[in-house]
């Protein structure tokens, strides 16, 4: 098997030239508009000929994780912990307000702050859903949770990741 | 003649070229690119050194709401890989723990304000010092664009102490990638903390 497949950027994509023409499987003609990957040999021809560079070739297996070391994390955890405690306090604010305005911005704070935190995390060794930092994380909320469709969804997710350590 | 600069956008306002000294712009002088506040401007940069000091960071558990972002960051890792399944997983797990998490009670705006001025005058100069000296690119990224988007946070606020309908006759948008807020008629064409095309800025309705 192939180390990559196609994948189709639909804001870009024009929906009207060569992919088609070139894929010698048929990949790239699906109703969805997405490339069929299991018919994509990964041959790479459709993204060379797409005039919009709409098309890239993303591996199926992704490297590891950088290591990171143990002090940034700290600093960067530091920065989360506020950040998500920020979000909680904005949610309050948005709960129990009557202000339309004033809902609105807290509205928009909350949403500031997921991302933000969401973003470091990536940063403090969660870049990767496919990692060993992820796979232990997981595995120690499956341990941890005793509601029964949450270990499900829990143990679904460990079976789906290509684990790649 | 000195010049200032935008923390935000890094736009420049040169004294020399525009002829009027920057102290003598009106107060709600805004920056003609991104709309940050004149007061957010800093005079050309002097580097801020922090001392170094280590304080140890106990190993905790994560709590319900930080679970909650990881699992929503994961979310997004997954949807950029194009794995669907994953994703929707990874955002039914972060709206599970969101729902157990706990909510501050009885938070105001004040509050909020002071959480801000600690991380910019403390958490992100720490981990600023610590990810240069270890050369960290990607934590200092994050940290540059964080840094920048709680500025703004905190003008925000800032504002609506002084006028509680400073939004009311305008929009309000937040960058989908950095948090970045805007607040204006029509968004910019980038955003100027990460430079995301403005697609990704979504509008934050106001409710009834
Ligand atoms: S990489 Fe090759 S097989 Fe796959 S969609 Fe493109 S042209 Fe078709
Ligand atoms: S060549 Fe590129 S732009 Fe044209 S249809 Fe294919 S993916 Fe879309
Ligand atoms: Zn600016
Ligand atoms: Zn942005």
């Amino acid at each position: 098997m192939s180390e990559v497949r196609a994948v189709r950027n639909l804001r870009i994509c024009s929906k009207d030239c060569l992919c088609l023409y070139v894929c010698p499987t048929g990949a790239t003609d699906t109703e969805t508009g997405q490339i069929d990957f299991s018919k994509c040999i990964g041959c790479g021809a459709c993204s060379k000929a797409c005039p919009s560079g709409a098309i890239s070739m993303v591996p199926y297996q992704y490297p590891k994780q950088q290591t990171k070391d143990d002090l940034v994390i700290a600093k960067l955890n530091k920065l989360i912990q506020s950040k998500v405690e920020q979000e909680q306090m904005a949610e309050y604010i948005y709960k129990n307000s009557n202000d339309s305005i004033e809902k609105q911005l807290a509205k928009a704070i909350i949403r500031a702050n997921r991302l933000m935190t969401e973003d470091l995390y990536r940063e403090a060794g969660f870049m990767l859903p496919q990692s060993k930092n992820t796979k232990d994380f997981l595995k120690n909320l499956l341990q941890q949770t005793k509601d029964e469709t949450l270990k499900k969804d829990i143990e679904k997710l460990i079976d789906l990741l290509d684990f790649n350590e | 003649m000195k010049k200032y600069i935008c923390p935000i956008c890094g736009y420049v306002y040169d004294e020399e070229k525009e002829g009027i000294k920057f102290d003598d712009l009106p107060d709600d002088w805004k920056c003609p690119l991104c709309g940050a506040p004149k007061n957010l401007f800093k005079a050309e940069a002097i580097e801020v050194v922090v001392s170094e000091e280590d304080d140890e960071e106990e190993l905790r558990e994560m709590n319900y709401g930080e679970i909650s972002a990881l699992c929503s960051s994961l979310a997004r890792g997954c949807e950029k890989q194009y794995l669907e399944e994953e994703s929707k997983l990874f955002t039914k797990l972060a709206n599970y723990y969101k729902s157990k998490s706990e909510i501050k009670e009885s938070s105001s705006f004040e509050e909020l304000v002071s959480k801000i001025n600690n991380d910019l005058e403390t958490n992100y100069q720490k981990a600023r010092s610590v990810a240069s000296e270890k050369e960290d690119r990607g934590a200092l990224r994050v940290i540059t664009w964080g840094e920048k988007v709680t500025m703004i946070l905190k003008s925000l606020l800032e504002q609506y102490k002084n006028d509680k309908d400073f939004i009311k006759n305008t929009k309000v948008y937040v960058c989908d990638i950095c948090g970045f807020i805007y607040v204006g008629d029509e968004k910019p064409e980038i955003c100027p903390v990460c430079k995301v095309p403005s697609f990704k800025l979504l509008e934050v309705e106001r409710g009834a």
